[in-house]
């Protein structure tokens, strides 16, 4: 053998040096690929080589139309223990006491788990903590960590295994702005989050985006596009919010000052539908969602604008008129002998302060809000002619609004076991009729928009893939004639200025009704306790807002053209500063000299 | 005889000298042989490392993107987030409430109907809502930000390319 390799010259040696060595190598990786271990290395090999991660899409936000956000999202952090990595429980334990004034047994407790790769790895010890808090225990981890490197020292302070994941929050810059219109989100719940309320939960899936479970090679050799989730489509809304907060403002006042128990107002553009504010009471911030049970006992509307039914009383002899006049039954200048009392299926029907108001025509019987006046009108009409007008004007019917949880009660009519001959009188002068303020603010505005009635929205237009879309005004229906419209809407005007209303606002003409109706208790209508309201619109001759106001139970009168009238000037007053209309003089004179 | 022996032996040496002379000039030298056999050795060991350096190359600038790519990924997410969270504090420090504070704060007082003063501006349309995002269109979204020659490996590449000779060579459809 020896002689064999001292025949060999050196590279022949090296030659067969080199190809044991391959061989060598060849063997090996034989022996790895058929050893007992290989199967436990391909798993190795599959768990570290791909991750499943969860992929949630950013909440989208939501602007008002002039693009302030009212809605979108803050980081936030959640902090919790690897309790693999955990060092020093009571450090720990401390640590969170005094910077978060944690329970200290309690996060102590939950640090000191023990670590179990099965199962017990993680403990999440807070969620949702802003970056300020996680900087100063970001500090004090490294402060401990140059003093006690790797946590060797179990004498010494130690954070290891302290490990904080950022992630977002729903959040309301503006507060309890709008937050009827808004609703909220229960961002507390990280998994099963929803929208309430309001445009969040009407418009809940369209925010939410997607969440999906993907799963991500971790090999460099196999990059890929890493999926993402497109975030959330945001909205834009139609309301503008220095308008909300204006409006929010004269209603707290008002139902503060009358001692009402609840309000709200509406202004909408007639012409579009455009929800351009939208107040009620009372009003929850959004970023605390869960005091909802106590600012909403049970009963109460989270927005009464769109989700309670009430009985309207006067402003919907509004409608009454629109149908006779359309109808034909009466003409606006028909006169009309109030002796006080009018008989309707054996029952008698008065005025609101039970005295006979002698001749008038029908824009006496408007401005000085006669029953029997109405009761009369009704009866020309006859049933079926009335409840054609109502069903024109979507009363009994959902106006759709895209907002959640809108309420509808049904009409009676003739046929309909709850329906008595009576009711025909009643129901003109809006008692006996059930509605939300939603479906009467759409049903006047078609006689403010030349007798079309537009659907109202909130939603103006949203943004998804980074295109935004916009919507379209909705014609719903056209209950009556442009020549109705405006002898009615004349009608009105005259009437606030004959009876020199509070609603009247220097400058600028505009028309509308009060509106008083007696509150059903028991069964039996009391006279101490009523719904107080206005809808108006203006400026007369080219309508850019119609007004809805409503306080119920008002405690300094009982009466609509006392503490809604005024309402209604306030708003109206801020509005056309707001909204850039100049007094009417000015604005013909402008027009005119364009 | 002696003579004419001599000659012969004498003339077949000579053709030997000449048969000698003539396989001298075509037979390499030894080491000649042995350069020559290095040389190819050498030469194909050349084209292995060079193709084993590419390959390594490629493979290595294929792993740095592929982490460089988690990485941006996740540097975008972070980015993602501090965005939302400025637009939120941005609309914090502009909401409402504060603005009308700070405006009252600087001596700004609310403006009534009958205090404004109204001027005519040819071609202003008044107070548009907001245009965030560009109406529908193109669907920009829609298209892979990693281009296609960039998820093709060497390999691909190599196959792609043969594939493509082949159906030219052959007359393919």
């Amino acid at each position: 053998m020896m002689t064999f390799f001292l025949q060999l010259n050196r590279i022949k040696i090296l030659g067969i040096f080199l190809s044991l060595f391959i061989i060598l190598i060849g063997f090996q990786m034989i022996r790895i690929q058929v050893s007992t271990h290989a199967d436990t290395l391909d798993s190795w090999a599959s768990n570290y080589g791909t991750e499943v991660r969860t992929i949630q899409s950013e909440r989208g936000y939501i602007y008002d139309r002039g693009g302030h956000l009212l809605a979108g999202n803050k980081e936030v952090y959640e902090l919790g223990v690897e309790l693999q990595y955990v060092r020093n429980p009571v450090a720990i334990a401390t640590a969170m006491a005094s910077i978060f004034g944690s329970d200290y047994n309690t996060i102590l407790t939950s640090v000191s788990t023990p670590y179990d790769a099965t199962g017990s790895v993680y403990v999440t010890l807070l969620n949702f903590l802003p970056l300020d808090q996680i900087d100063k225990l970001d500090a004090l981890k490294r402060q401990y960590e140059d003093a006690n490197p790797y946590g060797q020292n179990p004498d010494l302070p130690s954070l290891r295994g302290l490990v904080w994941t950022p992630h977002l929050q729903r959040v309301y810059p503006e507060g309890n702005l709008a937050s009827n219109i808004l609703g909220f989100y229960t961002y507390y719940d990280r998994d099963k989050g929803k929208g309430y309320f309001g445009v969040e939960e009407k418009y809940d899936n369209l925010l939410a985006g997607i969440k999906q479970k993907v799963v991500i090679p971790l090999d460099p050799y196999e990059m890929q596009e890493i999926p993402t989730a497109p975030a959330g489509a945001s909205l834009v809304l139609t309301i503008d919010r220095e308008i909300q907060r204006t409006v929010e403002k004269i209603l707290d006042k008002a139902v503060k000052n009358n001692g009402a128990k609840n309000g709200t107002i509406i202004v909408e553009n007639p012409k579009t539908g455009d929800i351009i504010a939208m107040a009620s009471t009372p009003r929850l911030d959004p970023n605390t969602y869960w005091d909802y049970e106590k600012l909403f006992p049970a009963g109460t509307s989270y927005n009464m604008a769109v989700s309670q039914v009430y009985e309207p009383g006067s402003v919907f002899k509004v409608l009454t008129m629109a149908g006779a006049l359309d109808s034909g039954a009466v003409k606006w200048d028909t006169p009309f002998t109030d002796t006080g009392i009018i008989e309707v299926g054996g029952w008698p029907i008065y005025n609101w302060d039970r005295g006979a108001w002698g001749n008038q025509n029908m824009i006496g019987c408007m401005q000085h809000s006669l029953n029997v006046c109405l009761s009369w009108i009704a009866l020309e009409m006859g049933p079926d002619k009335f409840y054609e007008y109502m069903d024109r004007f979507g009363i009994g019917h959902r106006t759709n609004i895209d907002m959640a949880n809108e309420e509808v009660y049904p009409l009676s009519e003739p046929g309909d076991p709850m329906w008595y001959s009576i009711n025909l009188a009643t129901n003109s002068f809006g008692q006996g009729v059930a509605v939300t303020p939603i479906q009467l603010i759409m049903a006047a505005s078609a006689i403010a928009n030349d007798g079309k009635m537009m659907a109202p929205h909130i939603l103006h237009s949203y943004i998804q893939n980074g295109q935004q879309y916009k919507t379209n005004p909705q014609v719903v229906g056209a209950p009556i004639s442009k020549e109705t419209a405006d002898i009615l809407t004349e009608m009105l005007a005259i009437s606030l200025e004959q009876e020199a209303s509070d609603a009247l606002v220097e400058g600028y003409r505009v028309a509308g009704k009060t509106g008083t109706a007696e509150i059903a208790v028991n069964g039996q209508y009391s006279s101490g306790k009523t719904n107080a309201s206005f809808v108006g619109w203006g400026p007369v001759d080219d309508p850019q807002f119609i007004v809805y106001v409503w306080l119920e139970q008002p405690k300094s009168s009982i009466w609509g053209s006392v503490v809604a009238a005024p309402v209604f000037r306030d708003v109206v007053k801020e509005l056309v500063v707001l909204m850039n209309i100049p007094p009417d003089d000015l604005r013909k004179s402008l027009a005119a000299g364009q | 005889m002696t003579t004419s022996t001599e000659r012969s032996t004498s003339n077949r040496r000579q053709r030997r000298k000449v048969n000698i002379k003539w396989a001298q000039a075509f037979k390499q030298a030894p080491w000649r042989g042995q350069i020559q056999t290095a040389g190819l050795f050498m030469l194909s060991l050349v084209v292995i490392i060079v193709i084993a350096s590419i390959y390594l190359s490629i493979s290595g600038r294929a792993a740095s993107a592929g982490l460089s790519a988690y990485r941006l990924n996740a540097e975008r997410q972070t980015l993602e987030r501090q965005i939302a969270d400025r637009k939120a504090k941005i609309a914090v420090l502009t909401s409402v409430t504060l603005m009308e504070q700070r405006a009252k704060d600087m001596g700004f007082e609310r403006i009534s109907s009958t205090d404004a003063i109204y001027v005519m501006v040819p071609g202003y349309p008044g107070k548009q809502a907001v245009v965030l995002a560009a109406p529908p269109g193109i669907n920009e979204s829609s298209r892979s930000l990693v281009l296609p020659i960039y998820r093709h490996s060497i390999w691909d590449w190599l196959f792609q390319g043969i594939n493509r000779l082949s159906e030219s060579v052959g007359g393919g459809a």
